[in-house]
């Protein structure tokens, strides 16, 4: 069988590469650096496409408008959760719960008052009878961190009440003034 | 001169350096993360998938479903809404300022084709925006008053209806070609697939994307049947039944309360009925907990009503109609 | 080696048609686990990149290797176990895909406990071509030799992570997308193109008998490519930082570089006003920019005597069909990740289009062609029927044609439908199918065409191992006989 004559091995020519080619990788780099420079948020871990940098993704963040729940929820867990729980159930003999309760439900000015002085005496939660005492735990907090933590309450674990702004905060403590003995469930329920 | 060394050296530094651009950095940024929160709950998220969403995980595998299927929700961009919640009581300030911003809100093509075939007439918003345009508006609040806008034009529109009394909130309001067909409030991010192994974002499009699909379809018996046959749900489907998946098998006693409702043309012959196994139930798991649709600070959106705690990773959507908002009747595939 | 390829590639073929008939028809043989689309649509695309590309790529190279420097091939015995190992751990792997073991990530579906064998295969097979490499005899090297060697060390590196960080110990969440993609570019973007320049750099000038246009545009190419091709994986839609993305797209962008690289080198060489053999001392550098020097030149065959090799020469068809193939896939990838509008096209047929681009129409054509050009020179036999070669690069051609044409039609119908987000899908996937046939026909061709080669293959096989057997045989009846002739 005889076998076709083997050529011999290819060379390669001496041309040159087109100086077109050389240049053309830096001009490619070039518009290449613009479009990340535009486009990559540069190497930041939280801005995805569409956006292009972190500031305009703050940018388009939803106003918070009185819903800042992650601060609520801070607060929540540093101050209440002691006796409350985290998940807002209460500890029996130590506090009742928040979820479903009438108190956190209902009124606003209600609620705004019971951790400005405390409340203490028979109170009635759920159809439970409660008689213990609580403190003025959010005497110490500002306007907004209390109205963030009481927001969260009434939007948590199933809760579905109206937000509390700092300025219903502050309207409240305006009222009450001065005080410093604890409501009793009476004097509560008195308050529209 | 030894190109040999030289020759090892090159590919050493190209692969090195293409490594770390795209295997070590993202490793670092993406592979490190843990769970967020939520924008609007503070919720964690994601949550880990229940146990036979995992094992329905496995099910997509091992049949290739990646293969048709895609899971990546992508956004072209993001809009504000400007919502007037409460009209206030200053209404003769109101309406002027309504009017002078132009209130009439930019149409979908929906309602450009319903407006054009209706025969009553066409709701205020799309008309010339005027006076009695206006107080129809303030009769049907709360109520979207302008889309389409820059965060700084939305901001300056509060602040006029703000001025006159009312109470406006901006939504913001992701949009593209995805979001506008259903499939997604928003794109997918890294953190929606943080505890799933392995992650399966697709690269085709021969079925519909599924990264919301337990939002669209939270049935599992409407997917069940739709593995058992495609052809039930839509006619032109091209998806292959997935009989193996099934078990068919004698009526015992009573029927099984897990077999499958079929029409006529698709039910087995009498005293027979079709049985789900446990790949079928765990895969239909697995799609009905599919939801990417959480507002977090990378993707952001607005969602009404915070999260609770909840099994899967979405908080409950309540919130007013909007233009933008997801078809809920027909499943949209 | 290239037998065990040519078998794949069958096989191969066969889970392709599968796959592609389920569409026209979906209930086909849907009562069956193993063989429903997803897990055969993924056992066809690793057959035919494991199976066939990157075994009948490592032939070629070895080929190479000793070929270019002149020496035999170091450790043959390396070679054989390689394969034989390989090819058993890529058996295990199909199964194991059509059992259901398929690790999710396309292309990289091997399931691991097949994985480490297979790597082993190729980590031998890779250690003799080493070997080769350095004992060569012919010191000065030719530019397939950069792209063989840095290919060698390139896939194990990249099999080796893509394994290690998705199925031994994988990451944590989306950053798998990320290492997954890594390994996709690298394989058929770098990788695939490594080899299939290799082959395209050295027969184009060995079968014309032409000197390659410019050692240094391939180099160029070269560098161009391992330094940037890399970079290329990350689609626009993908749930990463921007940047990923970004830095994907300015990567493709700069592939226009090695394309147009190669596009002039290959051009020149064919049809340029290049330097013939019997030339004398070529002038430098004029052959770009005058093209009145033509006849100037030193004595040089008229261009009408050049073309005819062209159409006679098997597999210079293929080869050069594959560099034009591998120059559109290259520009397709750029138009898809760098231009604004093309975006919706990423996730569409397009994808599927442009792989088949690269790894059927330029990779495992060019295969083809050197598989043709290497196996008589390797065994001094001539193939059996020269004419069935031809009919292969026929069918070869038309299959490719009728794949990819329709699929990147089918791609761009459905981006431009996917855009308006009242058409339902069903109506997209319903305008889809006219083109899906088209493309079922194409793959028929393809099988076809694999059925040949397989033919073709084992013919020559034959006919090489006839005369040893014969020879053998009757060495060992003649011992026989005289053993029996003394009593």
């Amino acid at each position: 069988m005889p076998a076709t004559p083997e050529s011999a091995e290819p060379r390669a020519g001496p041309a040159a590469v087109p100086i077109v080619l050389l240049v053309l990788p830096f001009l490619i780099l070039y518009w290449g650096m613009i479009y990340f420079d535009r486009n990559s948020g540069w190497f930041s871990q939280e801005v995805y496409a569409p956006y292009y940098s972190v500031a305009e993704l703050t940018l388009y963040q939803p106003p918070t408008g009185g819903l800042d729940l992650a601060r609520g929820k801070a607060v929540y867990e540093t101050i209440c959760a002691l006796c409350h729980n985290n998940d807002g159930m209460g500890k029996p003999n130590q506090a009742p719960a928040f979820v479903g309760s009438e108190w956190v439900l209902g009124s606003p000015n209600r609620m705004i008052r019971i951790p400005l002085v405390g409340l203490a005496g028979p109170v009635k939660v759920k159809d439970q009878e409660w008689n213990l005492a609580m403190p003025n735990m959010g005497a110490a907090l500002s306007d907004d961190d209390l109205a963030a933590v009481l927001t969260y309450i009434r939007v948590s674990w199933g809760n579905k009440a109206s937000v509390i702004t700092p300025a219903q905060v502050k309207a409240v403590k305006k009222e009450i003034g001065n005080r410093t003995q604890p409501w009793s469930a009476s004097e509560l329920l008195a308050v529209p | 001169m030894n190109h040999g060394p030289l020759l090892f050296l090159a590919a050493f530094f190209a692969l090195a350096s293409s490594w770390c651009g795209f295997v070590l950095a993202p490793q670092l940024q993406v592979g490190q993360m843990q769970q967020t929160n939520t924008l609007s709950g503070g919720a964690t998220y994601p949550v880990a998938r229940p146990g036979e969403a995992q094992q329905g995980l496995q099910v997509y595998r091992a049949n290739g479903c990646a293969s048709c299927h895609s899971q990546q929700v992508r956004q072209s961009g993001t809009v504000c809404d400007v919502v007037l919640t409460e009209a206030g009581t200053n209404q003769a300030a109101l309406i002027p300022a309504l009017v002078t911003l132009k209130c009439g809100t930019i149409p979908t093509q929906a309602e450009q084709r319903a407006a054009a075939t209706a025969k009553d007439k066409p709701p205020a918003r799309l008309q010339e925006f005027s006076e009695p345009g206006a107080r129809d508006l303030l009769a049907h609040l709360p109520q979207p008053v302008r889309q389409g806008l820059t965060r700084e034009e939305a901001n300056a529109d509060v602040k006029a209806l703000t001025a006159a009394g009312a109470k406006a909130s901006i939504w913001i309001v992701p949009v593209g070609p995805d979001i506008s067909r259903g499939w997604g409030r928003r794109r997918t991010v890294a953190e929606d697939f943080l505890f799933d192994y392995p992650v399966m974002p697709g690269v085709q499009r021969v079925g519909p994307d599924l990264a919301n699909v337990g939002l669209r379809l939270p049935d599992a018996s409407w997917h069940l049947r739709h593995l058992y046959a495609p052809r039930l749900y839509e006619k032109g489907s091209t998806m292959p039944p997935y009989r193996f998946l099934f078990e068919k098998r004698k009526i015992g006693k009573e029927p099984s309360p897990e077999a499958l409702a079929l029409p006529a043309e698709f039910a087995p012959e009498a005293g027979l009925e079709i049985v789900p196994k446990q790949a079928a139930k765990a895969l239909a798991a697995y799609l009905t907990s599919l939801r990417a649709d959480a507002p977090l600070f990378v993707a952001p959106l607005v969602a009404a009503s915070p999260t609770t705690a909840a099994a899967t990773n979405a908080p409950g959507a309540s919130e007013p109609v909007s233009t933008h908002a997801v078809p809920t009747t027909a499943p949209t595939k | 080696m290239f037998f065990c390829s040519a078998c794949w590639l069958v096989l191969a073929s066969a889970f392709a048609l599968i796959s592609s008939i389920k569409f026209h028809s979906p209930s086909f043989l849907a009562d069956s686990a193993c063989l429903t689309y997803g897990r055969v649509h993924t056992a066809y695309l690793n057959c035919l990149l494991y199976g066939f590309c990157l075994q009948a790529g490592l032939g070629v190279a070895l080929w190479l290797l000793a070929r270019l420097g002149q020496t035999p091939l170091a450790q043959p015995w390396l070679v054989i176990v390689g394969t034989l190992l390989w090819n058993a751990g890529i058996k295990l792997g199909v199964l194991g895909i059509l059992r259901g073991d398929g690790t999710g990530f396309e292309y990289l579906d091997i399931p691991g406990y097949a994985a480490w064998i297979t790597i082993l295969g190729y980590l031998l097979i890779g250690l003799s071509g080493v070997l080769t490499f350095h004992q060569r005899c012919e010191l000065r090297l030719f530019v397939s030799q950069w792209f063989i060697f840095t290919a060698l060390f390139w896939f194990p590196w990249i099999y080796a992570t893509a394994e290690l960080l998705l199925v031994k110990f994988p990451v944590r969440g989306a950053a798998q997308v990320a290492v997954w993609a890594y390994y996709n570019t690298n394989l058929s973007t770098v990788w695939l193109p490594l080899v299939g320049l290799a082959a395209i750099f050295y027969f184009i000038p060995k079968l014309t008998q032409r000197d390659l246009h410019s050692g240094y545009l391939a180099l160029f190419a070269f560098w161009m490519l391992i330094l940037f091709g890399g970079w290329t994986g990350i689609t626009h839609g993908a749930p990463l930082p921007a940047w990923m993305p970004a830095i994907s797209t300015v990567a493709t962008m700069l592939l226009a570089v090695p394309l147009l690289a190669v596009a002039l080198n290959v051009h020149l060489t064919l049809y340029g006003k290049s330097w013939h053999r019997s030339a004398d001392i070529p002038v430098r550098g004029a052959a770009v920019t005058e093209p009145a020097d033509r006849n100037v030149r030193a004595p040089m065959p008229p261009p009408d005597e050049l073309r005819p090799s062209l159409r006679a020469n098997a597999p210079l068809q293929f080869i050069t069909v594959g560099a034009v193939a591998l120059v559109l896939a290259w520009l397709m990838k750029m138009i898809c990740a760098g231009v604004d509008v093309a975006y919706p096209l990423n996730l569409t047929w397009l994808t599927p289009a442009r792989e088949q681009l690269n790894s059927y129409g330029f990779f495992s054509l060019v295969m083809f062609g050197a598989i043709y050009a290497i196996l008589p020179r390797l065994t001094q036999t001539e193939f059996p029927s020269p004419r069935l070669v031809r009919a292969h690069f026929w069918l070869a051609l038309l299959g490719v044609l009728l794949t990819v044409v329709p699929l990147a039609g089918a791609g761009i119908v459905e981006a431009l439908r996917m855009h308006d987000p009242d058409v339902p899908f069903v109506a997209i996937v319903k305008s889809t199918l006219p083109f899906l046939r088209a493309s079922t026909t194409g793959d028929l061709f393809l099988a076809f065409g694999h059925v040949i080669f397989l033919i073709n293959v084992a013919g020559l096989a034959v006919r090489f191992y006839r005369p040893r057997v014969a020879g053998a045989y009757a060495d060992a009846t003649a011992d026989l006989s005289l053993s029996e002739a003394q009593p």
